[in-house]
Order: structure tokens, then C-alpha cells, then sequence
């Protein structure tokens, strides 16, 4: 069993090896400035989070991404699919949203900035205001795919306002809202990096500034190594909540 | 908006309805809500907010102003530019990397998953490495808006490489084609919507990453501009950069899509 395992997975574990000997051999050649090579990341990394703080930074980035993401979810969800019930208020509201969606966030730091200063709730409310809009957008996207059919049938059955959400709305709008979901939770790690670089430096966006202005390259390697992990990390988690809903979709 | 017709309430025809339906419909909504939008906004700003901060009515009475100041364009000029020049490098390397990945086995083994770590990766976490490699210079900038967007484009031109049907490629080969001029000559036509759905992206994100550079970099161009005139209180000049981005985001979109349909009719909307 061991043995075919090993066999499945040769492929991807020979060009992970493959990358990091690569990284390892250029980080060698180059001088320590530019590029340090893997195992002194390792290293750093060990050290960083046995003598630094760095278990203390990333709980902190963790609750500013979880806040920032979990309040996204609990705005946007529903009020996407009020947005959607009502048809000349989703028709009315769609290009807005459509703007909304295609602009630059982080455009809005500055004025976050402005207005809230430093602390925790302008973070939080970037980390929202990145994840938000593509919960909404999807959501009603959702809610555009239910046939008008199926409304009708339910009201020719009378059937109230709360089992048709229960029965209709929810079912067809849910593997739409996990789209959402899953773009949200990329976009709200972008704008909890973004939120530490530019509002008040926190977590591991901290970490990296930091490094990076001690000119400690192995720091910056180290930090931006977790973050790229995390990022894999929480893409897969989203592909799967957006598939196990997939089944749902016709 | 064409499958709107497709929601409309039951009793409407099946048929696209006549223009005066659609001018009821959708048009009417659509301004009556950008109407309440901008009011909702006008008067939280003028009883909640410090007179500062951007409303409507002030944004609109600048802009004409902002418009037409020399280093307002320049800097939009400048942003542009250095989108541009990294998307073309963005398209040209990603397309051609993208296309290995897609129709070689070994490539495709080697290459994915690292392409899938940095396209998962939180782009802007490169920039403080990038400026520690190319200083706080306008290469930063291209170098981040290229790290930004061409991922987007590996991933989708592999998945598009990898869906040519494989008759045409039989085809070829049966008329004996050279692999290079398969490569150009199928495989990139095949692959052509995939292509510029990863360019949409791809947009959006370089969009994004120049904006941030300019900000982490303090270097001339839009997003600095932003960040210059909204540290010193001048939101509302501040903002006109922002809907200009916003213009540039939607009309790339708009630009990519028409493309799409233009020239690849047969390719449906929402398929990727």
C-alpha cells in the first residue's frame, strides 16, 4: 500500500523536490542579499518561530483574516439573496455590483486610512470589504440561475414565503454562494496582506516589512514561504467547499 | 443582461421583449437604484462624516478640474504604461508557458504545482522581496504587476491547451505537421477563449498590483496619486482616481468580452 502510494505521488514529490533544489542551488549562487537558499529559510523560519514571535504574529494575522472573512459571510450571504428575491431590486443593482466587483479594492485603503486611522476595526474592514462583494455578486448570480418556473410552481401551490426559500431559493442559490465563498476567501488573504502593509502594521504582513527594511532576506524568504503555504492551503479548502456544493448544479 | 429575458416574470413572451419593455425593465430600475445609491451616500457623508471625505456632489464638481490637471494624466499615463507593458510580457511568457504545461507530460509534472503555489499566493506579499531585488524603482512596479498577472494566464491557457480535441491533433499529425507549427497553429487557436478569459483576469490583477506598488513604492502614478491627495485630505480629488480605475477595470472587462464574442461567436458566455 506504502509502496503504491509512493508510486502515485512520485511525480509530485519529484518536482517538489526538483523546485526547492532549484531555489536551493540559485539561493547558493547568489549572493545572500538577493536570494537565501531553502534550507536557510528553514532555518530562519525555525528560529523565527522558536526565539521570534512569529507563532504571536500569525494567530493575529489569523484573527483579523477570520473576523474580516466570517463577517463578509454573514453580510453578504443574505443580503445577496435579498438583493436577489426582490427582481427589479436585483435587475436595478446588478451593474453596480458589477462595478463594485471590477474595482481595485485596494484603491480604498488610503481613504480607510483617512477616516479610521489605525487599529484593528479599518482592518477588519478591509479584510470585509475584499471578501464581501464576491459573496454578494455570486449570490445573486445564483439567484438569476432559478428558473422563474420554479417560483411559479411553488406559489401555485401557495406556497408561502419561508418554505419557498427553504425549498428553492437556498437549494439553487447555495453552490452559487460557495463560489462566492471560495473568490472570498482568496480575495479577504489579499486584503488582510494589504490591510498589514498599510494600515497599522500588524501580524505577518509585519513580519515581512520588517525583514525586509533589516535587510534580512531569509526573514523576508521565510515569511513569504508560510504566506505562499497558506495561500495553497486555503485555495484547496475553498475548491472543496465549492465542489461538495458543485453536485447541487445542474 | 442577455439572460435577463430568461428571468423575466412569467408573463412575459418568450421572445426578446420590444424595446420599450426593456427600457421598463432594466434601464429604469438600473437608474432609479444608481439615483438612491448616490443620495444614500451624499447624506450619510454630509450628517456623519468630517466635510473632507468624498461625496457625490463634491467628487463631480472636481472632477472636471482633476481631468484636465497635467499631473493627474500623466500619472494615469504612467500607471497605464506600466500595465500594459507588463500584461504584453505577462501574455507572451505565460502563454508560451502555459502551452508546455498543457500538451507536455513532463512539463505539466514539473511545472503545475509550483505555478499553483504562487497563483494561490497572496501576490502583493512579493513586493517588499521585489523591492529589496530592484529597489524602489518603476522596475519594481512592472516586475510586481507581471508576478501579479501571469499566473492567471499559465493556469488558464494549460487548461485550454489541454482541452484542444484530440481529432484535430490526429489530423495533423496524419498530414505529418511539425510539433512547433501544431503548437501555433492548433493549439493556440483551440485555446484562444481560455486565453482570454486568463487575460481578463489577468487584467484585474495588474490592475491591482500597480496600484499597490504605487503605494508601497511611493513611486508617480494613479494609486500614489490617490494615496497622495487622500493622506492630504483631498478625498474627493482622490476619488476621481478611483472611479478612473474602476472605468479601466470594467472596460477592460467589457473590452475582453467583446473580443470574445467578436471574434470567437461560438464560444458561450459563463462556460469558464
Amino acid at each position: 500500500m506504502p509502496f503504491i502510494l509512493l508510486r502515485r505521488h512520485a511525480p509530485f514529490l519529484l518536482s517538489l523536490i526538483g523546485g526547492l533544489a532549484i531555489w536551493e542551488i540559485a539561493g547558493r549562487m547568489t549572493s545572500a542579499a538577493f536570494m537565501v537558499p531553502f534550507s536557510v529559510t528553514l532555518v530562519r523560519l525555525w528560529q523565527l518561530v522558536v526565539h521570534g514571535n512569529f507563532i504571536a504574529q500569525f494567530l493575529e494575522s489569523a484573527e483579523l483574516f477570520i473576523t474580516g472573512f466570517v463577517l463578509a459571510l454573514a453580510v453578504g450571504a443574505p443580503l445577496g439573496m435579498l438583493l436577489a428575491r426582490v427582481r427589479a431590486v436585483r435587475v436595478g443593482i446588478e451593474p453596480y455590483l458589477m462595478l463594485i466587483y471590477a474595482t481595485p479594492m485596494v484603491a480604498l485603503i488610503p481613504f480607510i486610512l483617512s477616516m479610521m486611522g489605525f487599529g484593528f476595526a479599518p482592518k477588519v474592514l478591509v479584510v470585509f470589504l475584499f471578501g464581501v462583494f464576491p459573496v454578494i455578486y455570486n449570490t445573486v448570480e445564483g439567484a438569476r440561475s432559478i428558473k422563474p418556473e420554479l417560483i411559479e410552481v411553488a406559489r401555485s401551490f401557495r406556497s408561502g414565503e419561508w418554505p419557498l426559500w427553504r425549498e428553492v431559493m437556498l437549494p439553487y442559490t447555495l453552490p452559487y454562494l460557495m463560489t462566492g465563498v471560495r473568490q472570498a476567501i482568496g480575495r479577504s488573504l489579499v486584503g488582510m496582506i494589504a490591510a498589514e502593509f498599510f494600515l497599522s502594521s500588524t501580524g505577518l504582513g509585519q513580519l515581512i516589512m520588517g525583514a525586509s527594511q533589516d535587510f534580512d532576506t531569509a526573514g523576508v524568504f521565510a515569511t513569504i514561504f508560510v504566506i505562499g503555504l497558506i495561500g495553497v492551503g486555503l485555495m484547496r479548502l475553498g475548491l472543496e467547499i465549492e465542489r461538495r456544493f458543485a453536485r447541487w448544479r445542474q | 443582461m442577455t439572460s435577463s429575458a430568461i428571468n423575466a416574470p412569467a408573463d412575459a413572451a418568450p421572445e426578446p421583449p420590444p424595446l420599450s419593455d426593456r427600457l421598463r425593465q432594466t434601464v429604469l430600475p438600473r437608474l432609479v437604484t444608481g439615483l438612491i445609491l448616490l443620495l444614500m451616500w451624499e447624506i450619510a457623508v454630509r450628517l456623519l462624516a468630517p466635510p473632507f471625505v468624498a461625496r457625490p456632489s463634491s467628487v463631480v464638481a472636481i472632477a472636471p478640474k482633476v481631468l484636465t490637471d497635467p499631473k493627474f494624466l500623466a500619472a494615469t499615463g504612467s500607471t497605464l504604461l506600466a500595465v500594459a507593458e507588463g500584461l504584453v510580457i505577462s501574455l507572451i511568457l505565460g502563454t508560451l508557458t502555459g502551452l508546455a504545461i498543457g500538451r507536455s507530460r513532463i512539463a505539466e509534472k514539473a511545472l503545475l504545482q509550483h505555478v499553483n503555489f504562487f497563483y494561490a499566493m497572496p501576490m502583493i506579499v512579493i513586493l517588499p522581496l521585489f523591492s529589496l531585488w530592484f529597489g524602489y524603482s518603476a522596475a519594481t512596479r512592472i516586475a510586481t504587476i507581471i508576478f501579479a498577472s501571469i499566473f492567471a494566464i499559465v493556469m488558464n491557457v494549460a487548461d485550454g491547451a489541454r482541452a484542444v480535441p484530440g481529432e484535430y491533433l490526429e489530423v495533423a499529425r496524419s498530414f505529418r505537421a511539425q510539433r512547433l507549427r501544431m503548437l501555433f497553429e492548433i493549439v493556440l487557436p483551440s485555446s484562444m477563449p481560455y486565453l482570454l478569459a486568463g487575460v481578463r483576469l489577468a487584467g484585474g490583477r495588474a490592475l491591482i498590483g500597480a496600484v499597490v506598488s504605487e503605494f508601497f513604492l511611493s513611486i508617480g502614478g494613479l494609486g500614489y496619486y490617490i494615496l497622495y491627495n487622500s493622506r492630504s485630505y483631498h478625498h474627493s480629488e482622490a476619488f476621481v482616481g478611483v472611479l478612473l480605475l474602476a472605468a479601466f477595470g470594467v472596460g477592460f472587462e467589457v473590452l475582453v468580452g467583446w473580443c470574445t464574442r467578436r471574434f470567437m461567436p461560438w464560444y458561450r458566455r459563463g462556460a469558464n
